[in-house]
């Protein structure tokens, strides 16, 4: 009986995850919407969040004995859901409903997942998202009371670069990698916050300086972010800042030489930096040709690939793959469970997914009355976009693995948090915007 | 909300947009060539356990010949548990191979395949429903079995290879290696197989892996080589007088007869040494060599089979004069697998075009309906269609009156070239070869490739046995 739930609950959940990607693509790309069928459409998405939840969850309750568990965070997650919705709307921009679902969606696939590998990190993910949601909206209050927010660049840059200076003193080392340090108890990732300071201080310099020194500031504050990243031998994140300082300059400077030498310069670095470390080598034969080095660096890619083309297209059914062979599946390869449980359809749905919601933030700063924020926004979807993609480009073999996380789906409370804040920012960024404009005028 | 700013100077916010979008959509193709494509080369390998949750639902399939014998097939044994069994014993072993103990051959080609459900859905949903497995989709090969048996009985008691295949689609029709192994027994017998003092390495198919000299079935390249060093043009005498001297080594005729005054079809048809050497000698080495490497050796065969050994041929511009004679006669440093050989008279059969060689013929359900069907696959020409005619009549003069004037081959047409190799100093020790192919009256085609090791003449034993193949074949 168990298995013909699972069996027939592949064609449900795919149908759901279907509908609400053909939604997305209609509500991102189709520019003539009404405003009442838009509506519509991101209410049928709403209902394609909670039948999805509601259907995997039954799906896991029945797979893992009967499990109570299951149901009860079933419900305490539609109520945080709710949560999320509130608070939102306490911000309240419309246009971001559609960025408002796929978060919403990112989270289910995130909480089934998680509860599918073991019950006890879908509690803990869940956790953290409840008090990400809080300490979130606190921050953008925090936001709110601040003084000529866009004028604090070294405040901004300090913050960073110590943070990050400070994981490689008192961090430990994870995969070959220094990333994280524990306090009280919690692992915390400073790299995450510093994505959002990192934003901040280089949309500060140039909105502050009109002339060459916000380009001068933000360029030597950037290549201070990478170089410690990369001694601390955080591949990924390094890449995650270079990126976003390449197209936030770009977007804010127009200048399509600046663009080209500033990727001519990324790229030396890559080859020089590929030279000089041996962990990077070893990535890229990983990358290269995972099965001639299966017992050693490409086990990890191997058993992804594995996990992703074995069962096709429908995939295995919930909870009837073996997403546990790969190596750090909750973290860095979830995308792998979330391909062979829930089939290639459904992954590449997720795909889509995320290409929405980087173009849905993009809208945002788009019409953003507000420069500094336009920028903000900008650097915080540019690093949304660029995380996605070097994450679910590492896991299928596209690019070698860099070891960062999915935004949203990934365990993890210090990303889910940093995310959550970058979420409300972006969600309230004309709002923010317009307290600082008003401060302006009147001090 | 919307205060008045000037939007149409943000367009570089959608610059970048579009360059993920395209990154996004770039990953959706490749994440969908993978699937399609790509996926097969991971599925497969031996690291990859998945395959076992699929035979928690699924029978594994029944793989069988072209002509719907079966030879895998699951039964349940007493303990009502599933065991693979393969009637004929070892008849098929080496192509079909084997599921415990790590699979091979077919087994683990087609593993994915075969624990495939592929019957109406509402089948296997009831299947599941009432805790029945579902049957796994069969494999239908494109062996024909009374091919294969005829060239496994006359193989004997020897060891070696017998492979045979149409030129014109490709289809393997037989394919034996001796020693061989029951896969019945193989976990049961599996230290003895493996041991490091059995010599005989049983498991390996000899005629995908085999590395022989190939004695004078290679003066079909060097015959190549000649016509290309001079335009196509057949113009050549020789006065054979059993043996050629090249520096200090003597090149000898078999059973040191001399031919006397031959062209290069005369040359041909008696297999005589001491012309090949002499036309070795007189190609420049380097084009030698590439017209070896232009038919396939040196390199990975063109095949939609797993696992073959690509042959050998070393000649080059710094390479003794001796040892390019010996080269020219097939023997030296130069090998072979019988399969290359086979697909080098398969090609020069079709008029120069080869056809890639492959086993597995088609996918069906238990249901009897086709999932997926092979579709012969051209590699190209190899050899040009004049070239391919020129060595045809070569070929039709061996068999009707050179080296294998004697062989009985019944009403068939036959084009052919014998072979004895040596394979060590002892020059009384020689592996027997014929490769050949045969043509019917509606002018249906095979390719064969046979070679026994320790035999001797290739005239004796693997041309009679070549015959045998066609026949069982054609009738």
């Amino acid at each position: 009986m168990v298995s013909v739930i699972t069996s027939f609950s592949r064609i449900t959940i795919l149908s759901f995850v279907l509908a609400f990607t053909i939604i997305d693509l209609i509500q991102i790309f189709e520019f003539k919407l009404s405003d009442t069928l838009s509506s519509i459409l991101a209410t049928v998405q709403a209902v394609m969040i909670v039948l999805f939840l509601i259907n995997g969850s039954i799906v896991l309750y029945m797979a893992k004995d009967n499990d109570i568990t299951i149901l009860v965070l079933m419900l305490v997650e539609l109520v945080f859901y709710w949560g999320i919705y509130v608070a939102v709307h306490k911000m309240a921009v419309p246009m971001s409903r559609t960025l408002l679902n796929n978060i919403l969606m990112f989270l289910d696939f995130s909480f089934l997942m998680l509860e599918r590998i073991k019950v006890q990190n879908g509690i803990k993910q869940l956790a953290f998202g409840v008090s990400a949601l809080v300490v979130a909206y606190l921050v953008i209050i925090l936001i709110k009371s601040i003084h000529r927010v866009s004028q604090h660049i070294y405040f901004y840059g300090a913050i960073g670069i110590i943070s990050l200076l400070s994981v490689i003193f008192i961090g430990n080392v994870e995969y070959g990698a220094r990333m994280s340090f524990t306090l009280l108890g919690v692992r915390v990732q400073p790299s995450e916050f510093v994505k959002l300071s990192f934003v901040f201080f280089i949309a500060a310099a140039i909105v502050t300086y009109k002339d060459y020194r916000g380009f001068l500031i933000s360029t030597i504050g950037s290549a201070l972010h990478v170089l410690v990243l990369v001694l601390s031998k955080d591949l990924g994140s390094a890449l995650i800042f270079l990126g976003a300082y390449v197209f936030i300059t770009f977007i804010a400077y127009k200048n399509y030489i600046l663009l080209s030498i500033e990727f001519a310069v990324g790229l030396f670095g890559g080859i020089l930096a590929y030279k000089m470390f041996p962990h990077i080598q070893t990535r890229f034969i990983a990358w290269s040709d995972p099965l001639s080095v299966i017992d050693d660096k490409g086990y990890q890619i191997s058993q992804s690939l594995f996990a992703i083309g074995t069962p096709g297209w429908f995939g295995s059914g919930l909870n009837n793959g073996v997403p546990g062979k790969i190596p750090v599946v909750t973290n860095d390869f979830i995308f792998a469970a979330i391909a062979e449980e829930m089939g290639t359809i459904v992954a590449i749905c997720l795909i889509l997914m995320f290409m929405c919601s980087v173009f849905a933030i993009f809208n945002i700063a788009f019409s953003c009355s507000n420069k500094f924020y336009m920028l903000v926004v900008s650097g915080l979807g540019i690093i949304f976009a660029i995380q996605s993609i070097l994450n679910i480009g590492g896991v299928i073999k596209f690019i070698p693995s860099t070891g960062v996380t999915l935004p949203f789906i990934s365990s993890g409370g210090s990303s889910l948090l940093s995310l959550m804040i970058t979420f409300f920012i972006i969600d309230s960024a004309d709002e923010l915007g317009y307290c600082s404009d008003v401060r302006g005028i009147y001090e | 909300m919307n205060r008045p700013i000037k939007k149409s100077k943000r367009k570089e916010i959608y610059v970048v947009a579009c360059f993920f979008v395209i990154i996004f959509v770039g990953m959706i193709a490749y994440l969908i060539n993978f699937v399609t494509n790509g996926a097969k080369e991971f599925v497969y390998n031996p690291y990859n356990s998945r395959f076992s949750v699929f035979a928690d639902d699924v029978t594994r399939g029944n793989i069988y010949t072209a002509d719907g014998h079966a030879i895998a097939q699951t039964s349940l044994g007493e303990d009502r548990k599933e065991v693979r069994v393969y009637p004929d014993k070892k008849l098929f072993c080496h192509s079909v191979g084997y599921v415990d103990k790590g699979m091979t051959g077919l087994e683990a080609s087609y593993s994915f395949d075969l624990l495939k459900s592929n019957i109406p859905l509402e089948e296997q949903i009831n299947n599941s429903l009432t805790g029945k497995k579902s049957p796994g989709d069969d494999l239908f090969t494109t062996l024909d079995y009374d091919t294969q048996k005829a060239a496994y009985d006359g193989l004997d008691i020897f060891d070696g290879a017998v492979i045979a295949m149409e030129p014109d689609t490709g289809k393997i029709v037989a394919m034996v290696s001796k020693p061989d192994f029951d896969p019945n027994t193989i976990a049961a017998n599996w230290d003895d197989l493996t041991d490091e003092k059995n010599k005989k390495s049983s498991l390996v198919n000899r005629a995908t892996l085999g590395a022989y000299p190939p004695g004078s079935t290679f003066k079909i390249v060097t015959t190549i080589a000649y016509l290309r060093a001079n335009g196509g043009n057949e113009d050549y005498s020789f006065n054979c007088k059993g043996s050629l001297k090249v520096d200090d080594y003597k090149i000898h005729c078999s059973g040191h007869k001399s031919h006397g005054k031959e062209d290069l079809l005369k040359a041909f048809s008696n297999s005589c040494n001491s012309a090949f050497a002499d036309i070795g000698l007189n190609i420049d080495p380097v084009d030698f060599r590439g017209t070896a490497e232009s038919l396939l050796f040196n390199q990975e065969l063109p095949t939609m089979l797993e696992h073959t050994k690509a042959s050998s041929f070393k000649v080059n511009s710094s390479t003794a004069k001796s040892i390019i004679a010996q080269s020219a006669i097939g023997q030296g440093e130069t090998s072979a697998s019988p399969l290359h050989m086979c697909m080098l008279v398969s090609a020069i059969a079709n008029d120069g075009n080869l056809m890639e060689p492959y086993l597995a013929d088609k996918i069906i359900t238990a249901k009897g309906e086709t999932v997926q069907q092979t579709k012969p696959k051209s590699y190209g020409d190899i050899i040009s269609k004049d070239e391919a005619s020129k060595l045809q009549s070569y070929m039709e003069a061996v068999v009707m009156d050179g080296t294998a004037d004697k062989v009985d081959f019944g009403d068939l047409k036959v084009y052919g070239k014998t072979g004895t190799a040596e394979f060590t100093n002892n020059k009384n020790q020689t592996h027997s070869w014929f490769v050949g192919y045969a043509v019917d009256n509606s002018g249906k085609k095979l390719a064969v490739a046979v070679i026994m090791e320790r035999a001797g003449y290739g005239s004796k034993y693997a041309a009679p046995l070549a015959a045998k193949v066609f026949k069982a074949y054609f009738e």
